[in-house]
């Protein structure tokens, strides 16, 4: 403990951390007539960042090829120690994070937050509900299994039905007529880099105006 | 800080509170990133590939005519089959996408649960979206005694 403290002195010296911790944590204000439905944006952070480190995981043994991606799923999970554990937190991380975003979504709707000077909050969040269900869609066929396949056949089906176009769409979305490799390893450049990345810059965006204009003051 | 008469606690009783109070978060804490660490150490660790490289052996006697023997090789489910035609020895696992064939004695049929391939007792397809038949495991019989190694 002793240790741990002198340690951290040591950083707080050189990078003075205590005003920010007091600032950020220790010291912060919240309105209390602040509700625990407040927690669930935060909370969809937290289960983001869960999601950004099993999926690294993941990646030590995932391989995105038609011929092998569904082995070596079934090879982290049988084979890799605690490997099913990660797998499944991803999996169940998934769809929780989408639950979140939703109550989230649902606690600014009802409360009415999205009125000036918040608008921006809105439409940031707007994106990032939209980049979270696609990441969802496309991390859904890199199992590759029967479910995966028919999930993003029919799925890709949705923008087909646009008038005019929507052929097209179809086809640039799976990368060809049909679902082949070439989706497989277009969805998962989707699933593990760009997504994240661009999800990435709009939390700040998401943040730090709702840093500038504090949380909303329920009556 | 500075004491007020509505406060008699006694200095070093409010101590023994704060030090228990530290002791059960810090307790807390180093269990919860015990359960974080744990399973992260581990996962770092080596993959179990050749794990169960010792061989298979199954005395003749203990298996029944026309009934399926399920066992583990090479972390991989492999099927003895004991009937009036011999031994065989199958990969358990569907050529299709992999999952494991079940034997069925009623029709001497395998039978796939996921997407319904059938393949008979010799391994071949009868029906499925499948062409290729169930994977041969070579064996050998040695004092009444089948060895798959
Ligand atoms: C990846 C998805 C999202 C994350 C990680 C996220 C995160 C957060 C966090 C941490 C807060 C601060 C406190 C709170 O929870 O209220 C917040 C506030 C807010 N979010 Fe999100 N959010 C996401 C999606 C959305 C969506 C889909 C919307 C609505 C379309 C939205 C609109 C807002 C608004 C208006 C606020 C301000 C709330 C207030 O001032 O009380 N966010 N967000
Ligand atoms: S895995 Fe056996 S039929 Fe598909």
């Amino acid at each position: 403990m002793r240790l741990l403290g002198r340690i951290f002195d040591w950083f707080d010296e050189r990078y003075e951390l205590t005003p920010l911790i007091e600032k950020n944590v220790t010291h912060k204000q919240v309105p209390r007539t602040l509700g625990w439905s407040a927690c669930f944006g935060g909370l969809a952070f937290l289960t983001f960042l869960v999601q950004v480190f099993t999926g690294m995981l993941l990646l030590m043994y995932y391989k995105p090829h038609p011929s092998a991606a569904w082995d070596s799923v079934t090879f982290i999970k049988s084979n890799v120690p605690m490997g099913w554990l990660v797998q499944r937190i991803h999996t169940v991380g998934a769809n929780t994070m989408i639950v979140l975003v939703f109550m989230h979504f649902a606690r600014v709707a009802y409360y009415k937050i999205f009125r000036k000077p918040r608008e921006l909050h809105w439409i940031s969040g707007v994106v990032l509900m939209l980049i979270t269900t696609i990441m969802a869609f496309t991390g859904y066929l890199l199992p590759w299994t029967q479910l995966s396949y028919w999930g993003a056949k029919v799925g890709t089906e949705i923008p087909g039905a646009v008038p005019w176009i929507g052929e097209g769409i179809r086809n640039w979305v799976r990368r060809g007529p049909a679902i082949s490799g070439e989706t497989l390893g277009f969805f998962f450049s989707l699933h593990i880099w760009i997504l994240p990345a661009v999800a990435v810059a709009f939390m700040l965006m998401h943040f730090m105006m709702i840093r500038r204009t504090g949380i909303s003051r329920p009556l | 800080m500075s004491e007020t008469t509505h406060d008699p606690a006694p200095t070093h009783d409010r101590d023994g509170r704060r030090t228990f109070c530290k002791l059960c978060i810090g307790g807390l804490s180093v269990a919860s990133a015990a359960t974080v660490a744990y399973p992260v150490a581990s996962f770092l660790g080596m993959p179990i590939t050749v794990g169960a490289n010792k061989p298979v052996a199954v005395p003749l006697s203990s298996l029944a005519p026309g009934q399926a023997h399920y066992a583990e090789f090479q972390g991989q489910q492999i099927v003895i089959l004991s009937d009036e035609e011999g031994q065989r020895v199958f990969s358990a696992s569907c050529p299709h996408l992999g999952c494991n064939v079940m034997w069925s004695p009623a029709d001497a049929l395998f039978h796939c649960p996921c997407h319904g391939a059938v393949f008979n007792s010799h391994g071949q397809v009868v029906s499925g979206p499948v062409s290729a038949s169930l994977k041969k495991v070579p064996f050998e019989v040695k004092n009444g005694v089948i060895i798959v190694s």
